[in-house]
């Protein structure tokens, strides 16, 4: 009970995180130079069809009644309309949203699925070859920025061994609308299009590894990291002394208490590349909202802008809440402190 | 098998064989830089919208590659010999995708729904056209009445993408269908929207019904695959997957794609010009002699040949408006010792002189080319400041005189073809403060004869005025005129018919193109 008066808590301020988001991204919106309705309309447009925009986005009205215009919108769904695209931007972001939402879930199942079991190799092997092998990679793949990545892996996958797709969700030949979920993978075996799930996962491989390697270095290293500390423990010794096997003791006993640090970066990272894959999105041509997003800025298109930030904030903030619980089901001790 | 069945097979085989290589489908992969924002006649604007525009919808006339005004839905045109009447005869054929005939109803709607969203192609008819404007005079003939006379009119008409109006009416809601035609199409065009994912692709389809027909080995379909990226363009070109690249590729891609051996580089000239825009308001550009020494301190042929490839502009207009442009005007040449001697005689001579460079931040060869004019003028005693500003950053500064920096690179071309197009949106009062303006000429004279021009029916007048104009320009030198950009394309050698024209990316109306491999 206490926890979850924790968790109320918790999201009580995310409400009022996201308040404060939308005011300091309202204010930068408008600051950042650029006239939105000029630059939509051109420079042939007149100076009677630069106001009449302005009056139909609402520019000329005092900023603290822009922002309750926006509010009001908000609390109906409604993101207005956007200048880039000439549709309500809630129909842009439901169309991009998704694609960065496969891509980015494939990305962090990729840095798990790798980046832990080579955690656990390093620091079982620790100061041995596969230690200082794993660590390594590790910093490579996090030092490695990840649109030099993107590049490197399109090149050789792509332009010279011709193994891979380079561009888009799926080719141009295939037909298949994503209108469940949005998700290719998904939606695809639910219309039992076997083909078209194919051509998605080899789609997504070359940007998921592009975005992944960052992530995959740091978990390696948290895991390994928090892993040597508890294999100090006198309860792994005494695990040991009762003879506890050898697997069950390294996966169960050092493992799980060990895996709050790299749960908790994987929550921030999934939560950051939502916004932040817009290199990688770019360089695959990735219909994704992270470029949507870019696109948007740098016309001064303000209800995207606002749109896209806002999603982000409220995915990081869900995210992270999402991640609290997860551990506080991981380490019992975090229930405990929240109940005192 | 007998003999008989054996050819008989033999022949069966070949036939479908035959038939099907014949119905093989031609599909055009193009990466274009830019996403299309929109697809809605009553507000493309850009270069981008214009590329799926020229191919979705038809207007009344085009464009050919030499300036030309050719017909399209219109078979034929007069003018009144007061010019402020315009008369289209559409064709008998014409008809819409969905098989309905265009008629002057539609031309009408298309019009005056122009007119009531007042954006896009709209600006251009400002003052020209008003509610009314334009009347049927049989279900085949339409009339335009001017508002006032306005000689380049015709050449602003291919802009004009005529509508089904049968087809948008029921769907034209509380917005005048500004939601629908955002996502559908109703038109005449030799294409059909198939996919568009505003993010990274959009896919149009051949018309086989179109009135017009296609030349032989027409183009099926268009792709076009939303990419800047170099590695992702020769990613796609050494999959198989690219036919013709964008125009804005590095030069090593376009080398890499030649290399492979499936391209050719196609480059031709076109009417957009690249200038040093002086703002002729503030120090020390307000000084004649120091516009006429920058012009000499600058290194064209490095510009032209090095830095970014172009063709020699002379005047403020370019060469593709040939029977405008004026010919007496000599190629700007690069000369240290005349720029020094017009420093001489400014009012800033003797003493450092402070001067701004402007160009678009993240713009390697505009970032190159203002180190070369710095280079340059330091040699002459001016004291340079590099200002790089994102594009946003020199929209809202090219609004007032005093924050618009004293040199300004900046890229121009026609939206239509006349050289209205350049001279009115550049160095006219009316459209000063926007970033094709950054010169302030706010002259009398200079007004005078754009407006001259604009009034006046006869071509030969006309192109007087015109020479005049750029004479005049040139005594003023509101600009160092760098260069005509060069268009270029790594295309498939199996695919012809790129040819520039002087409006928007008409060059890009598929039904230009063939594919001549079999």
């Amino acid at each position: 009970m206490e926890f979850l008066s924790f968790l109320i808590k918790r999201a009580l301020w995310s409400v009022l995180v996201l308040v404060g988001l939308s005011m300091v991204i309202f204010v930068i919106a408008r600051v950042v130079p650029g006239d939105p309705a000029r630059m939509a309309l051109g420079p042939r447009a007149t100076p009677e069809q630069v106001a009449m925009m302005q009056s139909e986005l609402g520019l000329d009205r005092p900023i603290v009644e822009q922002y309750g215009l926006f509010i009001q919108g908000l609390t109906r769904g409604d993101l207005g309309k956007s200048l880039l695209t000439e549709r309500p931007v809630t129909d842009d972001i439901r169309e991009t949203f998704a694609a960065t939402f496969e891509l980015v879930l494939c990305t962090m199942l990729l840095a798990m699925g790798f980046g832990v079991p080579l955690g656990m190799i390093a620091a079982y092997w620790k100061d041995q070859w596969p230690d200082t092998a794993v660590r390594f990679f590790a910093i490579f793949a996090a030092v490695t920025p990840s649109f030099f990545l993107a590049l490197l892996l399109q090149i050789l996958a792509g332009y010279v061994l011709h193994l891979l797709p380079t561009t888009g969700r799926l080719p141009n030949s295939m037909e298949f609308e994503a209108s469940w979920t949005g998700l290719l993978l998904i939606d695809s075996v639910i219309a039992g299009r076997l083909d078209v799930l194919g051509e998605a996962l080899r789609h997504l491989l070359l940007p998921s590894i592009a975005l992944a390697a960052a992530t995959m270095g740091q978990m390696a290293r948290l895991t390994r990291a928090s892993m040597i500390d508890v294999s100090r423990q006198d309860y792994i010794e005494a695990a040991r002394a009762f003879g506890i096997p050898e697997w069950l003791r390294v996966t169960k006993y050092m493992l799980r208490p060990s895996f709050v640090p790299p749960l908790t970066i994987m929550g921030l990272e999934f939560a950051s590349l939502i916004g932040g894959a817009f290199v990688v999105e770019m360089v695959f041509a990735w219909p994704g909202m992270a470029a949507y997003g870019i696109r948007t800025i740098l016309q001064k298109d303000l209800n995207a802008v606002m749109g896209v930030v806002m999603v982000s904030g409220v995915f990081f903030v869900l995210v992270n809440l999402a991640i609290d619980v997860l551990v506080g089901f991981v380490d019992p001790r975090v229930r405990i402190r929240g109940r005192r | 098998m007998t003999h008989q069945k054996l050819l008989a097979s033999t022949a069966a085989v070949a036939f479908l064989a035959l038939g099907s290589a014949g119905f093989a489908e031609t599909v055009v992969t193009m990466n274009t830089v830019q996403i299309f924002g929109t697809i809605d006649p009553a507000k493309i604007s850009d270069y981008t919208d214009y590329m799926a525009a020229v191919n979705l919808y038809d207007g009344l006339i085009s464009v050919d590659s030499s300036g030309n005004l050719i017909p399209e839905l219109a078979e034929s045109w007069t003018v009144s010999a007061d010019a402020k009447e315009v008369t289209f005869k559409i064709r008998e054929d014409a008809k819409f995708t969905d098989g309905s005939p265009v008629e002057a109803t539609d031309v009408i709607y298309s019009i005056e729904r122009l007119l009531r969203i007042n954006q896009g192609p709209a600006t251009l008819f400002a003052e020209v056209l008003t509610p009314g404007s334009v009347v049927a005079v049989d279900a085949k003939t339409v009339k335009f009445t001017l508002a006032k006379t306005f000689a380049p009119f015709l050449a602003t008409v291919p802009a004009i993408m005529i509508l089904n109006a049968d087809v948008v009416k029921p769907n034209e809601g509380t917005d005048d269908a500004q939601e629908w035609l955002a996502t559908n199409v109703a038109g005449a065009g030799a294409y059909s929207l198939k996919s568009w994912d505003r993010g990274s692709e959009m896919t149009i389809t051949r018309n086989p019904e179109y009135y017009k027909g296609f030349l032989e080995g027409p183009i099926d379909t268009v792709h076009w695959i939303i990419t800047s990226d170099e590695a992702t363009v020769k990613s796609l070109a050494a999959s198989g997957e690219l036919t013709m690249t964008s125009q804005f590729q590095s030069p090593e891609t376009y080398k890499a794609l030649v290399d492979m051996g499936r391209f050719q580089m196609v480059s031709q000239d076109t009417g957009t010009a690249f200038y040093l825009k002086l703002n002729t308001k503030v120090a020390p550009t307000d000084d004649i002699h120091i516009r006429r020494a920058l012009a000499h301190a600058t290194d064209y042929a490095t510009i032209r040949e090095v830095i970014f490839p172009g063709g020699v502009l002379s005047t403020p207009l370019p060469k593709a408006f040939a029977a405008y442009h004026n010919d007496d005007i000599p190629e700007p040449k690069f000369d240290m010792e005349a720029a020094k001697a017009e420093i001489s005689q400014s009012k800033y001579a003797g003493a450092p002189i402070p001067i701004t460079l402007g160009y678009v931040a993240g713009t390697g060869f505009e970032e190159e080319i203002s180190l070369l004019m710095q280079s340059n003028l330091e040699q002459l005693g001016f004291v340079v400041t590099q200002a790089a500003d994102p594009w946003n950053r020199i929209t809202e500064i090219a609004g007032k005189v005093e924050t618009t920096p004293a040199v300004n690179q900046i890229f121009f071309g026609p939206t239509y073809p006349s050289p209205d197009s350049m001279f009115f949106t550049q160095y006219h009062s009316k459209s000063a403060g926007t970033w094709a303006s950054m010169e302030w000429v706010n002259d009398p004279e200079v007004d005078a004869m754009i407006d001259e021009a604009r009034a006046t029916g006869d071509v030969a007048e006309q192109a007087k005025i015109y020479k005049a104009l750029q004479a005049k320009l040139h005594e003023m030198q509101p600009d160092v005129y760098l260069l005509t950009q060069t268009v270029q394309h790594a295309m498939d050698k199996c695919l012809t018919g790129f040819k520039a024209v002087p409006m928007q990316s008409f060059d890009y109306d598929f039904t230009r193109y063939q594919w001549t491999c079999k």
